[in-house]
């Protein structure tokens, strides 16, 4: 696909997923106070 | 090239704009709190393009673009860890040093790690002058690539572009502080993520679409498309301690992470992370995939490089002007360059200015200086800071990037460790945070210089080590950290309580 090899969009892909998922679930459960 | 009377419009317009920035600012600032975190008072928005502005450097444009023309995918993971950088800084440095900031009235990072070691001179005076070496580094870096632009656009001497470049950031910054530095920001930054996402696939476009792209990188080395090298620079082990480099490095960097003490309130830090990322992340990708078409466009005979040795920085400026022979539209992306290398470049000179002014002489040489006078000293500084850089920068380096990752990789080795142990790690102590930090920063220094230099020493080949330089010198703060902190007098059970360390981010 987009003339890459599988390799490079699946390790790229998934390390995207994860950060993303990750800075979300923060975002969520963050309540924060001072 | 030569500039026409448009052109020469359109850049003096931004100048005169971000001129127009720092007399508003400089109204008002009363006292060294307002200059230099502008009086907490920062909103949502002015925060999160202040901490995009910061990072987005001349290695974002110029640096970034030139790396991917030079290596290809294997360098992508600079495109998802350098926007995660702020979601590390916010996450797990600002949230903690925000609410001890609060109560404890910190200006500068140097006053946490002060009160948190119990070492009112000898640490905060360390970690102030290694912040100003590693910032030092950093901003010659940053004058590099505003006189590539300028050189560029205007077909001006290399000197001539650098005195352009530092008048005008000068001024702004050393009248306005941190409030013209942030709104200055604001405005560099739209400029930034407007005009890449307008111009970049323009770009990638005209050098035949995406995937073209890649089947020509393909066609010049399949390793071009793969996501890491086979070994060596870009293999698997380096491409992680490289992702460990920009993620935390420059989380830890002293002028990205002191903008955390200048929020209006901690609940910006809720979203701030992913808004921050997404943004900048999309940027970023764009940035490479125009170096990735640029190779395709030398590839293909669009057009020949300069001979000079940092001629992969150039790509990006040789591909704008061949896929839009519009002059005017030059003139726009040399100012969306100048935006993202002056939103940093100011940062670091205020930063600079602070821990001389605030860390040195108000806390260190003369605690019963007036405000009047440390303020008047931050500007002074702010301005010796950008008249020595420039002169450092007459002389640029190789290859852009590789000073920046220089400056990052001392940045890591000597805050990350005496910052995420202090926050972290209640058996922490003063001798074991001096020990990290001094050791972290000669060791990176050492490191980097035989890396660059690619000589061999204490039995190693510098050239061609695994890991990214910065690695070595981290792993060797931990140890000094955890060893010296074991052999040494625990900090006083109040002063961790003050400072909230423990292992928890928030106390919900």
């Amino acid at each position: 696909m987009f003339g890459l090899p599988d390799i490079t969009i699946i390790a790229v892909g998934f390390v995207l997923v994860v950060v993303i998922a990750a800075l979300l679930y923060w975002g969520i459960s963050f309540r924060g106070h001072d | 090239m030569e500039a026409d009377i448009i052109t020469i419009g359109v850049v003096a317009l931004y100048f005169l704009g971000m001129l127009a920035i720092g007399a508003w600012a400089s109204k008002k600032i009363k006292n060294t709190e307002d200059y230099l975190v502008a009086g907490r008072q920062l909103g949502f928005w002015v925060f999160v393009l202040l901490m995009i502005g910061t990072v987005a450097s001349g290695m974002s444009l110029l640096g970034v673009s030139g790396l991917g023309f030079k290596a290809g995918w294997p360098t992508i993971w600079e495109q998802i860890f350098v926007p995660l950088s702020i979601g590390f800084c916010i996450i797990f440095f600002g949230v903690k040093l925000h609410n001890v900031a609060r109560t404890a009235g910190y200006i500068t990072v140097q006053d946490y790690l002060a009160h948190r070691y119990e070492s009112p001179t000898a640490l905060r005076s360390l970690a102030a002058v290694a912040g100003i070496i590693v910032s030092l580094i950093y901003l010659v870096g940053q004058y590099s690539a505003i006189a590539i632009v300028l050189m560029w656009l205007f077909g001006i001497p290399l000197w001539l572009a650098l005195v352009i470049a530092t008048v005008i950031t000068t001024v702004y910054t050393a009248i306005g502080g941190l409030y013209a530095v942030a709104w200055a920001s604001l405005i560099q930054s739209i400029i930034l993520i407007g005009g890449v996402l307008i111009m970049a696939p323009i770009i990638i476009f005209y050098a035949g679409g995406f995937a073209h792209v890649n089947d020509v990188m393909a066609g010049i080395n399949p390793n071009l498309v793969m996501p890491w090298m086979p070994s060596g620079a870009f293999g698997i082990p380096y491409v992680v301690s490289f992702a460990v480099l920009l993620m935390v490095g420059l989380a830890c960097a002293p002028h990205v992470i002191n903008n955390v003490l200048a929020i209006k309130d901690v609940k910006y830090f809720k979203w701030a992370p992913i808004v921050a990322f997404i943004t900048y992340a999309i940027v970023m990708f764009l940035l490479k995939f125009t170096g990735f078409a640029g190779a395709v466009m030398v590839k293909e005979g669009t057009f020949v490089l300069p001979k000079v040795a940092n001629a992969g920085d150039f790509v990006i400026l040789y591909g704008i002007q061949s896929s839009l022979p519009i002059l005017a539209l030059w003139a726009v992306f040399a100012v969306i360059v100048l935006a993202a290398v002056m939103s940093t470049t100011d940062r670091l000179m205020l930063t600079i200015g602070g821990m001389c002014s605030w860390d040195l002489y108000k806390k260190v040489l003369r605690p019963d200086a007036p405000d009047k006078t440390v303020l008047l000293l931050s500007k002074i500084v702010v301005v010796l800071s950008a008249i020595g850089t420039m002169i450092l920068a007459i002389n640029p380096p190789e290859m852009l990037a590789i000073l920046i990752w220089m400056g990052i990789g001392v940045m890591l080795s000597t805050f990350a460790v005496p910052l995420l142990a202090g926050l972290y790690w209640r058996g922490a102590t003063r001798e074991g945070a001096l020990a990290a930090m001094a050791l972290g920063l000669v060791s990176s220094l050492t490191f980097g210089m035989l890396n660059y230099i690619k000589l061999a020493a204490f039995g190693v080949d510098f050239g061609k080590i695994p890991l990214h330089f910065s690695a070595y010198s981290f792993i060797l703060a931990i140890l000094a950290m955890i060893i010296v902190s074991l052999l040494t007098k625990k900090t006083a059970d109040k002063v961790l309580d003050e400072t909230q360390t423990g292992w928890y981010i928030s106390k919900q």
